[in-house]
């Protein structure tokens, strides 16, 4: 545990390596380090590449090996913001219903396309569930398996064929992942083959 | 507290949380506990076998993880952002977009190098700015037919008139005519045309805004008659600038100045109606406030001297030399009888209000008037022993008159000179708002009056000629010239000025000397008030001195030439005396012709007779008080009464020399005046305006530190008076500053008499515009006379200073304060303006004249230690501290110097001892300051020492006078300076800094 820093173990900011008891090795910037608990908290580039993410990592240090401070930071770090409770209980509370939704959608045996189907419709429409197998969007439009565009179901309207949208474009991009996997995987294969 | 924050931002993420079994479980975020135990909601072991997902039945509704069985825990693609409270700021979001973009470089244009040419240039050179003209009328002609004219009279659209000589046609023209006028003669109109053709400064229309709306507030809340209003309501019409400036700061550097005399004017009314509360004066002189007054009345002095110094040289220098302690009574007289008396009580004053109004009074007297009033009147009614002291020093200044005059001829041939051309200063500010224009003198005067400038020029001559001739003719001639300039300024009120400078000088200082013994009378014994008077004479002179010097070295050499002359300030004393007697003479002069045109004075003194005599009855309730700040207070109360005087009477001069200051300063002299018995008033006015003028001088301060700093210790001295009044004097200053508070409990008394001073202030205010040299004087003479009472008026003095600082409530509290605040406010900015110019050595001079002014400073000898570091310490902020410690010092180290010299010589001596303590602590302040400072103050102290001669100062006169001549860029600037010191004391610093700006210029000039 050893790490320079009066008053503080790590200093936030600095970037910092270790790997865990269990073989994991983890890097990022400092965030934060309570000695009491022997916790370190790291930032580290989101796992998804998105710029505007990060993965935030809490470890205990007490099963941590190798620490290493890559490169301390003597800045003072930037003040704390203020943070609006409600909005992240808000948000704790729609992750959890989201959970439960989609463990309920798999204890009901829905088929992986239908929960991907699920989860694309939801990010679009919040208010989406699950009735046994079927999808009801705005308590309007039902999605029956095999959950293709012709298994939209529900009053003629706006809501009805933006929903059909919604599915045959998720659709068309699962064909294109598996063709992109496809391609890749054909890629390899030739890769492999040439090689060899 | 970041691990908080951080786990606080990842709640209801989704995370993965390893255990030391390794096994991962999954869950959302829900919340953690102390020890760092998570809590994970919906969590479920996730399977190593990749799966789709949980079911239903192995998620748990929320498991608790102790922080010691938790290895790692991830949390994927977070936004630390999402729950940022001020995601919308600025802040957030450039802090946001800064993180996302800075892959996106900034890539400069090149515009292109074939376009650069020539597009650059067609745009550079292309004069058509846009359409050409008859491309236009081209383009309308073949797209619409149009052919389009440069005919002005539209016929195209319209339809000639058709104008014939029938009746009717007549009639609606003429109608139409008539409309037209009424519109273009409305205020409104005028108004809006002014806000367009408003040439001046934002800084001029509100920074000076400010003491204008000190002046306004003050006399709305106090007196300001309606005819007043109406005038300052015109002024604001015709002229905004004008206007502006007295309604929102009368300080207004140029401008504002000469809004100041319109506002003096109607001011002068107030004074008028503050003459009713002539109660006021007697009430203050009389008591404790006496020798507050006197540092107040210093400053008052100060402003009075122009008036009353002026008068004092040429018409009492006769009469005077017989009695020292006419000075005392002129300064005092001048400062409160010839402001307030002269302005508002005596009918024939009113010419001579109206003069003095006209000149320095107006502007003074609105912000004095009115504050003072308030406060005044309060303090003199409910403090009628104060107004006796007041009496005493007045009517001792009547007869001291001639002594003073003597004095001043005697000790300060060069004062008074230096006075006179302090006086032109002055006056030079206030009739040419300009003033900077004018070099020494026009630093100070401009500042207070805005066209001081050609005035300044002129009162540099004559300043210089006084110098070199006697005094009185010096006077005389400044006085004329400055009168007739301010008057001209004031116009509105003072047509005559031009008439009797010379005799308008006399006569001032005639009705300074009226004015002052009748305050003395009133406050305690024409016997006390004699010497008193003598007292009050140096003082007066130093206050004039100061006042004229008003730049700092005058104030602060009055100031402390005042306390050393009246205390044993040793050097001090006398140099007070010689610069106080000189100050005053100035300051008498440059009031006395600014604000009292010869003819007016005359008058002006016989309406202080009649003033005197009403003082005398108020006097009565002013010999109680006395007693009370004689016996407690004397040592210390007489000292800082001194103190007060002394500071007062710079302070005054200072805002003297400048219309604007002399409005201020006669504010400050009103305070200090009211503080001592008449002198509470007066007192309270003069510290009002002290600290406004303080304040504002330094704002415009050339070093804005010290404007600062000055404000402070003005204000802490000055609020206290203004506390004062506006509760009852007492316990708001009390509250201000607890060191000033002790002080002042100490002069209980003081308290009371600073209620009367309050109440007296509202006759000092009404005068206070005019007298502010007879305040000052006042407050000299109140001091003298009354050794306790001095006291009182120190406490008052001090209290008037807290009430600076407080102004703003004692405004609230008292009308009083209010205006005299506002008052102060113009008359800071006055001064600043002037400070500004001679800057460099201004400061200094400010410097020292604020020690001297402080009056602190003198009394201080024995504190003065203390207080001496203070000052030097921060020139500026010294400078007000100065005040404030002088005050407190004057407190303590004039309980001595009273004892010795004061009691036995009786109220000029105890006068002197307060004066004496009020200049030594100029003398130290300025010592610890500016070793030309020193001088200056030691000048002062020197001058006005020997001017008092009589009093302790002798011994301190040699001293003051060593340093006085050293400075001396000239004796006569130190002269001046200590005149406009002296106000600054009674303001404090930023009367003396103020006036040692113009001091300076005037030394300047003189050389």
């Amino acid at each position: 545990m050893a790490a320079p820093g009066p008053g503080e173990y790590f200093s936030v900011g600095s970037h910092v390596a270790c790997v865990t008891c269990l073989g994991q090795r983890l890097q990022g910037e400092v965030v934060a380090f309570d000695y009491q608990s022997k916790m370190l908290t790291l930032k580290c580039a989101s796992s998804s590449g998105k710029p505007n993410l990060n993965d935030v990592i809490l470890i205990n240090l007490a099963f941590v090996s190798d620490v290493d401070i890559i490169n301390d930071r003597t800045e003072t770090p930037p003040p704390l913001a203020s943070l609006n409770v409600s909005k992240l209980a808000n948000r704790a509370r729609t992750e959890k219903e989201d959970k439960l939704s989609q463990a309920y959608a798999i204890s009901a045996g829905v088929s992986v396309e239908g929960q991907q189907l699920f989860q694309t419709i939801h990010k679009t429409i919040k208010d989406c569930k699950w009735q046994e197998k079927n999808i009801i969007v705005m308590d309007d439009v039902i999605i029956s398996p095999p959950y293709q565009v012709e298994n939209c179901k529900g009053k003629e309207g706006s809501a009805l064929s933006h929903v059909r949208k919604i599915v045959e474009k998720h659709f068309r991009d699962v064909e294109s992942q598996k063709s992109m996997q496809r391609s890749q995987a054909q890629q390899t294969q030739k890769d492999s083959t040439l090689s060899s | 507290m970041r691990m908080v924050h951080v786990l606080t931002s990842v709640v209801g993420t989704k995370c993965e949380l390893k255990v030391k079994n390794g096994a991962i479980y999954e869950g959302v975020f829900k919340t953690y506990g102390p020890e760092c135990d998570l809590v994970l909601d919906a969590a479920h072991r996730k399977s190593t076998e990749p799966s789709t997902g949980p079911r239903k039945e192995d998620i748990v509704e929320s498991i608790i993880f102790k922080a010691s069985d938790v290895v790692v825990v991830t949390f994927k693609d977070v936004d630390l952002n999402f729950a940022r409270k001020d995601n919308f700021t600025d802040a957030a979001v450039s802090g946001r977009i800064n993180g996302e973009h800075k892959e996106k470089d900034l890539e400069p244009w090149d515009g292109g190098e074939t376009h650069n040419s020539d597009s650059f240039e067609s745009l550079d050179t292309d004069v058509s700015n846009g359409w050409d003209p008859n491309d236009m009328f081209k383009y309308n002609e073949e797209k619409y037919g149009v052919l389009s004219t440069y005919d002005s009279s539209l016929s195209t659209y319209t339809v000639p008139l058709e104008r014939d000589n029938s009746e009717e046609f007549l009639k609606r023209e003429a109608r139409a005519a008539q409309l037209a006028e009424e519109i273009e003669a409305s205020a409104t109109y005028k108004a809006r045309v002014a806000l367009e053709n408003d040439e001046r400064t934002d800084e001029e229309k509100y920074t000076a805004v400010v003491r204008g709306e000190r002046e306004t507030h003050t006399l709305e809340n106090k007196y300001i008659p309606p005819g007043q209003r109406n005038r300052e309501a015109m002024s604001w019409g015709p002229g905004r600038q004008n206007s502006p400036r007295l309604g929102q700061s009368s300080a207004g550097p140029p401008t504002p100045r000469p809004g100041p005399h319109d506002y003096s004017p109607s001011s002068g009314a107030d004074q008028r109606v503050v003459n009713g509360g002539s109660s006021h004066w007697p009430s203050p002189c009389p008591s404790p406030s006496s020798r507050p007054p006197s540092r107040y009345q210093s400053g008052p002095s100060s402003l009075p001297h122009r008036a009353t110094t002026p008068t004092r040289p040429p018409s009492r220098p006769p009469s005077r030399p017989s009695r020292p302690s006419s000075h005392s009574s002129h300064l005092s007289y001048p400062s409160s009888s010839s402001c307030f008396s002269h302005h508002g009580p005596t009918s024939p004053a009113s010419t001579l209000v109206k003069r003095m109004s006209s000149e320095g009074p107006p502007r003074m007297s609105p912000k004095s008037q009115r504050t003072p009033r308030a406060h005044r009147v309060p303090p003199c009614r409910t403090s009628g022993v104060s107004p006796g002291v007041d009496l005493i020093s007045h009517n001792a200044p009547g007869e001291a008159s001639v002594t003073p005059s003597t004095r001043s001829s005697s000790s300060s041939g060069g004062t008074w000179s230096s006075v006179v051309s302090g006086a032109h200063r002055p006056r030079s500010p206030r009739q040419n708002s300009m003033g900077g224009a004018s070099p020494g003198s026009s630093s100070l005067p401009s500042p207070q009056t805005g066209t001081a400038p050609v005035e300044s020029v002129n009162t540099p001559t004559s300043a210089s000629s006084p110098t070199a001739a006697s005094p009185a003719p010096n006077i005389v001639t400044s006085p004329s010239g400055d009168g007739k300039l301010q008057f001209k300024k004031c116009l509105l009120r003072s047509s005559s000025n031009p008439d009797p400078p010379c005799e308008m000088v006399m006569t001032k200082p005639a009705r300074d000397s009226a004015d002052k013994p009748k305050d003395l009378p009133l406050d305690k014994a024409s016997t006390v008030g004699r010497e008193g008077a003598e007292d009050s004479v140096v003082v007066i002179a130093a206050g004039t001195t100061s006042g004229t010097s008003a730049p700092s070295t005058t104030t602060t050499n009055t100031s402390k030439p005042d306390s050393p002359a009246a205390m044993s300030p040793s050097t001090s004393a006398p140099d007070q005396k010689r610069t106080g007697l000189d100050v005053t003479s100035q300051g008498v002069q440059t009031t006395a012709t600014s604000t009292f045109s010869g003819p007016k004075h005359e008058e002006k003194e016989e309406k202080k007779e009649a003033v005197q005599v009403r003082k005398s009855t108020l006097n009565p309730n002013a010999n109680e008080f006395k007693p009370r700040f004689n016996s407690q207070p004397k040592p210390a109360n007489t000292p800082t009464p001194p103190r007060p005087q002394g500071q007062p009477s710079p302070s005054i001069v200072v805002q003297q020399p400048p219309t604007v200051y002399s409005q201020t300063v006669c504010f400050p002299q009103m305070y200090p005046l009211t503080p001592v018995s008449p002198g509470v008033q007066v007192r309270y006015t003069p510290m009002p305006h002290m600290t406004v003028g303080q304040s504002k001088p330094y704002r415009p301060g050339k070093v804005p530190n010290m404007p600062q700093q000055r404000s402070d210790q003005h204000h802490p001295p000055g609020t206290p008076t203004m506390m004062h009044p506006a509760t009852a004097a007492g316990p708001p200053i009390v509250a201000p500053s607890p060191a000033y508070s002790a002080q002042y409990f100490t002069c209980s008394p003081q308290q009371f008499t600073s209620q009367p001073l309050v109440q007296q202030m509202p006759h000092y205010q009404s005068q206070h515009v005019f007298s502010p040299v007879m305040q000052g004087s006042a407050r000299m003479m109140a001091p003298p006379t009354h050794g306790q009472p001095s006291l009182v008026s120190s406490s008052t003095t001090q209290y008037q200073e807290q009430t600076h600082t407080m102004y703003v409530t004692p405004v609230s509290v008292s009308p009083g304060p209010m205006p005299q605040q506002y008052p102060h406010p113009s008359a800071t900015l006055h001064p600043h303006p002037q400070h500004p110019q001679p800057s460099a050595t201004p400061t200094g001079q400010a410097q020292q004249g604020g020690p001297p002014q402080h009056g602190g400073p003198p009394s201080h000898p024995a504190a003065s230690p203390v207080q001496h570091p203070q000052h030097p310490q921060a020139a500026a902020a010294e400078c007000f501290h100065p005040p404030q410690q002088q005050m407190y010092s004057a407190l303590a180290p004039t309980p001595p110097s009273m004892t010795p010299g004061p009691n036995p010589q009786s109220p000029q001596a105890s006068f002197p001892s307060a004066q004496q303590a009020v200049y030594i602590h100029p003398q130290q302040v300025q010592h610890g300051y500016n070793p030309n400072h020193m001088a200056h103050v030691q000048q002062a102290h020197m001058q006005s020492g020997i001017v008092p001669s009589h009093h302790p100062a002798p011994t301190h006169p040699p001293m003051m006078l060593m340093a006085t001549q050293g400075p001396p860029a000239g004796p006569q600037p130190p002269m001046p300076q200590t005149a406009l010191n002296p106000i600054p004391v009674s303001s404090t610093t930023h009367f003396s800094y103020l006036a040692h700006p113009q001091v300076q210029p005037h030394h300047q000039q003189q050389l």
